[in-house]
């Protein structure tokens, strides 16, 4: 890699532009929309979670590093947790489903909690961004400790003729180094 | 430790001490007498590839700025400020021409030297209290690199790197040369996991056995025709030197067949040829092997493998990867994983992109592959912790009759063109002959390292 591309990105720019106040519906869709994915991560239903998405979705997670203030940037270059398309996203989900995945059987009991929801106007009425906070508890087994991750979302949602969709998230971790023995997971 | 000798000795016959995959007492030793004098990897030249350019990594607890300076020499600098002992770099990657402490002032250049320590004189009556010039931050004892790897070691009388590598080196140009540029490294992803370091390493050292039933799910969703049992088996393990590492086993073709087989494209298998010697390009076109997982003593690893990575064409169309990684030792029940991306510098862009994504689905923190593997770990761990486990001798002689012969021949040189020993089939030479190492480290106490003092004139 170049000395340029050495630089990672800085994460979790915020909008700049005022979010819609929280009366708003389109804001009212976008909370319940992120509420009601929750409930799916946490039942594990991933086969409807797949069918929020759309065909052409981006999900990043960008690795987190700790940089000097003044560095210019707190991501890993060129590195993430998750970079994935409905190809990638598919086969986890697939994965899950064969009676061989280990790391989820038993399974996990989850509970996304979600938070600090921020919905934002784009140039296109059937596009929202909407901006959020994450925390997953995540519990295995008895004698295991349990673990937690904290990240922000920022997410856009798109209008489809079968409802809104996900058509891009970025996931901003907390952590450089997590403290979750695997990511069988979905942020 | 009172039955210390007792352990090593179950060890080297394969029949192994559970307890020593969660052990405060052994992890003490594995910490003075195999972390006190191994090489171990700290970072790649391309993760610092300008002056200034520095990576913050450890050994154990020793934190190490590993940085290039203003004259591209690459330094291993222990990260603690020789006056009160703060970290004089508390970011983990960055460029910095002197790195300052914040405690009270005192700077450091890139190379280590001093170059600001207020009120010399009025404090130390200059150089007459505190000699100041020549002094450095600490270097690691010892550094040396491997075609852009960098190591350092704790023991400063540790043979060369090359010479520890021993013919280990053999097998890792397959990973870090297929061509002249080298590779470059990305990364890496850091996460902990409730599992002994040992279990990490001795798996990508030789364990054949595991593939097909602990990733079952992985061929099941069409991304990996290769572990299949039947398959699996036909590969080879061998050790040379101070690693090992295991190999599947390809079908009929020569060397530009079979490494198109695994999803090189023409103009990267051109340069392999060129980079690569006669007979690291027999072990592949002539006798079929094909390098996958392995581990050089103590804790680094490798993959090599080659699953689909798009939903277009058939399971025909696969993709390799590499990952380097390291088993960062935290205390006995508890490991940091760094894993990395890497890729041969010269490989085209679409290449890089696709081998990325290869890399993103199989290993790492999210892999579909890698979080089988730390379930089972994680599980193992917890449960050599209790009494029980000290009662109980694991079985590690795959491969091995009662009296010590081998259950199949060692492959010969018309059979295998590199390097050490290797065989055909599942086995555990490779996690004995590991292990076996380890052994020979903790009989041996390390040598009491001198105290450094500074500024005394």
């Amino acid at each position: 890699m170049t000395s340029a591309e050495r630089s990672g990105e800085r994460s979790g720019e915020r909008s700049g532009e005022r979010s819609l106040p929280f009366g708003d519906e389109r804001h009212l869709l976008a909370h319940q929309w992120l509420v009601d994915e929750a409930y799916l991560l946490d039942a594990q239903d991933y086969d409807t979670w797949l069918d929020l998405l759309t065909d052409d979705i981006r999900y990043l997670m960008p690795v987190r590093v700790t940089t000097a203030l003044g560095a210019g940037f707190d991501t890993a270059p060129g590195m993430a947790h998750f970079d994935e398309d409905k190809y990638s996203l598919g086969r986890r989900v697939a994965r899950f489903a064969t009676e061989h995945a280990w790391t989820e059987d038993p399974p996990s009991r989850m509970r996304h909690f979600v938070t600090n929801v921020r919905t934002f106007a784009t140039a296109d009425p059937a596009e929202l961004i909407v901006e959020s906070a994450v925390l997953l508890f995540r519990s295995r087994g008895d004698v295991r400790e349990s673990a937690l991750v904290s990240a922000g979302r920022r997410d856009v949602l798109r209008r489809t003729p079968t409802g809104w969709r996900l058509a891009a998230r970025t996931i901003t971790v907390d952590e450089s180094v997590l403290r979750m023995q695997n990511l069988a997971v979905f942020l | 430790m009172k039955d210390h000798a007792a352990i090593l000795q179950d060890v080297r016959r394969g029949m192994i001490p559970a307890h020593i995959y969660n052990d405060e007492e052994i992890f003490r030793l594995e910490a003075e007498r195999v972390f006190g004098r191994s090489w171990v990897f700290v970072a790649h030249e391309s993760e610092i590839p300008a002056p200034g350019d520095y990576v913050v990594r450890r050994v154990l607890d020793d934190s190490f700025i590993v940085v290039r300076d203003e004259h591209g020499t690459v330094r291993a600098l222990f990260n603690m400020c020789l006056h009160r002992g703060m970290q004089v770099c508390r970011a983990e990657i960055g460029n910095a021409s002197h790195f300052r402490c914040p405690y009270h002032g005192w700077s450091y250049r890139n190379d280590g030297r001093i170059v600001g320590l207020p009120f010399h004189r009025d404090a130390y009556g200059g150089e007459a209290g505190f000699g100041r010039r020549g002094q450095t931050l600490l270097p690691a004892p010892a550094l040396d690199s491997y075609l852009g790897m960098i190591f350092i070691s704790l023991d400063e009388h540790a043979p060369p790197l090359r010479e520890y590598l021993g013919d280990f080196a053999f097998y890792l140009d397959y990973y870090v040369k297929q061509s002249e540029a080298g590779i470059e490294l990305r990364g890496p992803q850091r996460w902990c996991i409730k599992a002994n370091w040992k279990i990490g390493a001795e798996n990508f050292a030789g364990d054949m056995y595991h593939t097909p039933q602990t990733h079952t799910s992985v061929v099941e969703i069409g991304l990996f025709r290769e572990p299949k049992a039947e398959k699996r088996k036909d590969g080879c393990t061998y050790w040379a030197g101070a690693g090992g590492g295991t190999t599947y086993k390809l079908p009929p073709g020569g060397l530009r067949e079979r490494l198109r087989y695994v999803g090189y494209p023409d103009d990267m298998i051109d340069r392999m040829t060129g980079s690569w010697s006669a007979p690291q390009q027999a072990l592949i076109g002539d006798h079929g092997f094909m390098i996958s997982a392995a581990s050089v003593f103590p804790n680094l690893s490798f993959v090599h493998n080659w699953p689909k990575v798009a939903e277009r064409g058939d399971i025909e169309d696969v993709l390799p990867f590499i990952s380097i990684r390291q088993w960062q030792p935290i205390g006995a029940d508890e490991t940091e994983v760094l894993s990395w991306f890497a890729v041969d510098r010269a490989a085209p862009e679409e290449f890089k992109r696709l081998s990325y994504k290869a890399y993103l689905m199989c290993f790492g923190s999210s892999g579909m592959f890698e979080q089988d593997d730390v379930e089972n770990w994680v599980s193992l761990t917890s449960t050599a912790a209790g009494s029980m486990a000290r009662r109980l001798r694991l079985n590690s002689r795959m491969g091995l009759l009662a009296d010590g012969s081998t259950v199949a021949d060692p492959l010969p040189p018309a059979e295998f063109a590199g390097p050490g020993t290797a065989y055909v089939g599942y086995n555990e030479h490779n996690q004995r002959a590991l292990l076996r190492r380890w052994a020979d480290c903790l009989e041996r106490p390390a040598a009491a390292a001198g105290a450094v003092e500074v500024g005394v004139p």
